[in-house]
């Protein structure tokens, strides 16, 4: 098999060979059909990954679970209610005293001081029985949300389009219609908010934060890497000073020195998201860089990068259409192993109380709630509070078997 | 060889200067100060500028990196901390010796036990061994180590309630009657404390350093000389440990120098969760109170420990591995 490089024809006219540009990575070979291209080996590779297979399924739920956030947690995202602390999971039951089979319902839960040990003892209250309904609508105007495609548009721009939030519907609900029992499926935090409608919202922001920074850092490591290869020189001496300096701070330290900049600001959760983004991919473009640096060297003495020059190619279309995409394979497999980290990373910075700051949630912060207020005597009696950092353990699990996979798909040397 | 150590040395000093400088920036463009604090004080409402007086901090900020940047590289002086008003070199110590005394251990335990485990888990490739190790080493990368921490804790005191006596401390270095102990008494108690923040920092060190060592063996076995050992009837002991394993190793001595600052650059979250006195629960504090001269100091010996373990692994590689010359 020919390697998978891009012939360009040197001797075509300048105006042809655009349209002649090969739009994948793929090969002619001698009988002149187009050989399989690298990127379509590689998924087909990527497929007989059993454990990226399953780490692929696991993160399209989390992901989808994370977008329909709003339907699926029955109450809203900065919902508190702060009688109701650290309330223990509600179990949900099937069958009434006698055994039969009533469908799901809930018994409301009260709080009593044990006049013994001061500490406070949830008791469940079996003189009602409050049955759970699905596809509820809650019309409050707190209640209301705006279902998932629309809200990603940013909440300016929807107001100034006038775009309002009409959705009223929600997976379950408990039916009681006063309105003072809720059903906590896994408990309440130190603000009495709901854990499992807060782990769903925190997974926006923890699952997004770290696609988002590795793509601004390849981006910066893509640009410093290339023009520091392809330019050398001063500029080159300039990136590559830059890099080592960055690299001579120990990462975590560094960190949390640029996250204490915009902290003391008291910034609203929209800006702060954006500069953690930010903050995460000044820490990551220095090793891409390098990378980048390295290939692009090689890359611009080979025949193909001096005939685009020789027929008169711009160095930025040198750079853009025949070396930058000779690294892909590399950034793809970078970028899959670098999302687990900046994960890891934003829970950190979140569990130290630099990141995200409330109301908004991520599965860090909840984690920080969990050792502030819960203190270490509560800690084994209020274990839902840990259940956010099961979903980090999850979602840097299965990020870290994709980029597995498609570094072993990239590989030739692990072909199947 | 002189030479070149000599060029790496002299190459240091840009970099110390540059990342000195770069973090003194970062620092100075939070904004606020120390005195930032005493702003509103409704009984001495001209305390801030006081402060700031006596401090220096009205000064512009270039002049007093170079002020500051004079006395380390000349008395290696690191400054007064605003917080404790104590000198930051003997506040900084004892937590270097504390995460010290914690990395250590950690560092040749993984050492001890991620090596064997690469070379069983290459030599034994995909056999159930193998398959457990990586399963393991897998959840090692993707559990968060303040969330290991956490759960330890509750377990502690989850144990505690349900039998009345601690089987492990539920966080900080020693007993609240630690001096009254006798010095066996003591060395023991600190050896319990111990236990619990070792094994979790090892825990995650240990997928990855047996992760690197089973790729290096790995690829040295699929060599062809390999093969030729093979074939010329060596035996299969022989053809791991004399003609593998001591190539293989060879990335593992690379990633020497990288233990030297990470021995004092303390184990972050985990010395947080566990109230281990060490660097990062000192440097967390004084990044809230913003006391500068206290974050720099560590920002700048934990960079001069790293770019000296750095050149520290470069000469390793040359000593170890015969194709690299300098």
């Amino acid at each position: 098999m020919l390697p998978p490089t891009p012939q360009p024809t040197p001797q075509a006219p300048a105006g042809t060979a655009r349209a002649r540009r090969p739009r994948r990575l793929g090969a002619f070979n001698s009988n002149g059909r187009q050989s399989e291209s690298l990127t379509s080996i590689a998924w087909k590779q990527f497929r007989q990954h059993p454990l990226a297979r399953v780490a692929l399924v696991v993160l399209g739920v989390l992901y989808a679970c994370a977008a329909f956030a709003d339907f699926l947690a029955p109450y809203p995202e900065r919902y508190i209610n702060t009688n109701n602390t650290f309330q223990p999971p509600s179990r949900i039951r099937f069958r009434d005293e006698e055994g039969r089979w009533v469908g799901p319902y809930v018994y409301a839960m009260k709080k009593t001081l044990d006049m013994q040990t001061f500490q406070t003892v949830w008791e469940v209250d079996t003189s009602q029985r409050y049955p759970i309904k699905f596809f509820v609508r809650r019309e409050g105007i707190r209640d209301r949300y705006v279902p998932f495609p629309v809200n990603l548009i940013p909440v300016q721009l929807r107001q100034a389009w006038g775009i309002r939030p009409t959705a009223t519907l929600h997976l379950f609900g408990v039916d009681d219609p006063t309105d003072r029992v809720k059903v906590h499926i896994w408990g309440t935090d130190d603000l009495g908010g709901d854990v499992f409608g807060k782990v769903l919202f925190g997974a926006r922001i923890s699952l997004t934060i770290g696609i988002l920074a590795s793509i601004v850092a390849i981006a910066i490591g893509m640009v410093m890497g290339g023009l520091a290869g392809f330019y050398g020189g001063w500029l080159d001496e300039v990136i590559l000073r830059l890099v080592e300096a960055i690299d001579a701070i120990p990462s975590l330290f560094l960190l949390l020195t640029l996250s204490a900049v915009f902290y003391p600001l008291g910034l609203p959760s929209s800006v702060v998201f954006p500069l953690i983004v930010v903050v995460l991919s000044l820490i990551g473009w220095g090793g891409v860089a390098r990378t980048i640096r390295a290939q692009v060297l090689s890359l611009k003495e080979r025949d193909f990068a001096v005939a685009a020059k020789a027929a008169g190619a711009s160095n930025w279309r040198i750079i853009r259409v025949h070396l930058l995409p000779q690294t892909l394979s590399y950034v793809i497999v970078v970028m899959s192993l670098a999302i687990p980290g900046f994960i890891l990373t934003e829970a950190v910075l979140s569990f130290f109380g630099l990141g995200i700051q409330p109301p908004a949630t991520s599965w860090g912060l909840m984690l920080n709630t969990a050792q502030s207020f819960v203190g270490v005597s509560g800690l084994a009696d209020r274990w839902w509070i840990f259940i956010p950092g099961v979903f980090i353990f999850v979602s840097v699990l299965a990020w870290n078997l994709i980029g597995d996979g498609l570094r072993d798909a990239f590989d030739p040397r692990s072909r199947r | 060889m002189t030479v070149f150590i000599i060029r790496r040395l002299i190459n240091l000093v840009p970099t110390f200067l540059l990342a000195t400088f770069l973090a003194w920036f970062v620092i100075e463009i939070a904004p606020g100060d120390f005195a930032s604090q005493f702003a509103f004080d409704q009984v001495d409402p001209g305390k801030a500028e006081r402060i700031r007086e006596v401090l220096g901090l009205n000064q512009p900020w270039p002049i007093r990196y170079l002020y500051w940047l004079r006395n380390v590289v000349l008395n290696l002086d690191f400054g007064t901390s605003m917080v404790s008003k104590g000198d930051v070199t003997s506040l900084i110590y004892p937590r270097m010796v504390n995460s010290f005394w914690l990395l250590l251990p950690s560092t040749i335990l993984t050492f001890l036990i991620a090596i064997p485990i690469g070379v069983y888990s290459a030599t034994r490739k995909y056999s159930i061994g193998d398959r457990f190790l990586t399963v393991f080493s897998l959840i090692g990368l993707a559990v968060p180590n303040f969330f290991l921490a956490l759960l330890v804790l509750a377990f502690a005191v989850w144990f505690y309630q349900a039998n009345g006596w601690f089987l492990i401390p539920t966080g900080g270095m020693t007993s609240s009657n630690y001096s009254s102990l006798t010095a066996w008494q003591q060395l023991l108690d600190r050896g319990w404390h111990l236990i619990a923040p070792l094994l979790i920092v090892t825990l995650s060190s240990l997928a990855t350093t047996s992760r690197i060592m089973r790729g290096e063996m790995l690829e040295v076995l699929s060599q062809d000389y390999i093969r030729t050992a093979k074939a010329k009837g060596l035996s299969e002991r022989v053809v791991t440990y004399k003609h593998a394993f001591r190539n293989a190793i060879v990335v593992i001595v690379a990633t020497i120098g990288g233990v030297l600052p990470g021995l004092i650059s303390g184990a972050g979250t985990v010395e947080f969760v566990m109230r281990w006195p060490g660097i990062t629960p000192l440097f967390i504090s004084s990044i809230f109170a913003q006391d500068v001269y206290v974050v720099m100091a560590l920002l700048t010996v934990l960079t001069v420990f790293l770019m000296i373990g750095n050149l520290i692994s470069d000469l390793a590689l040359a000593l170890v591995d015969p194709r690299i010359r300098y």
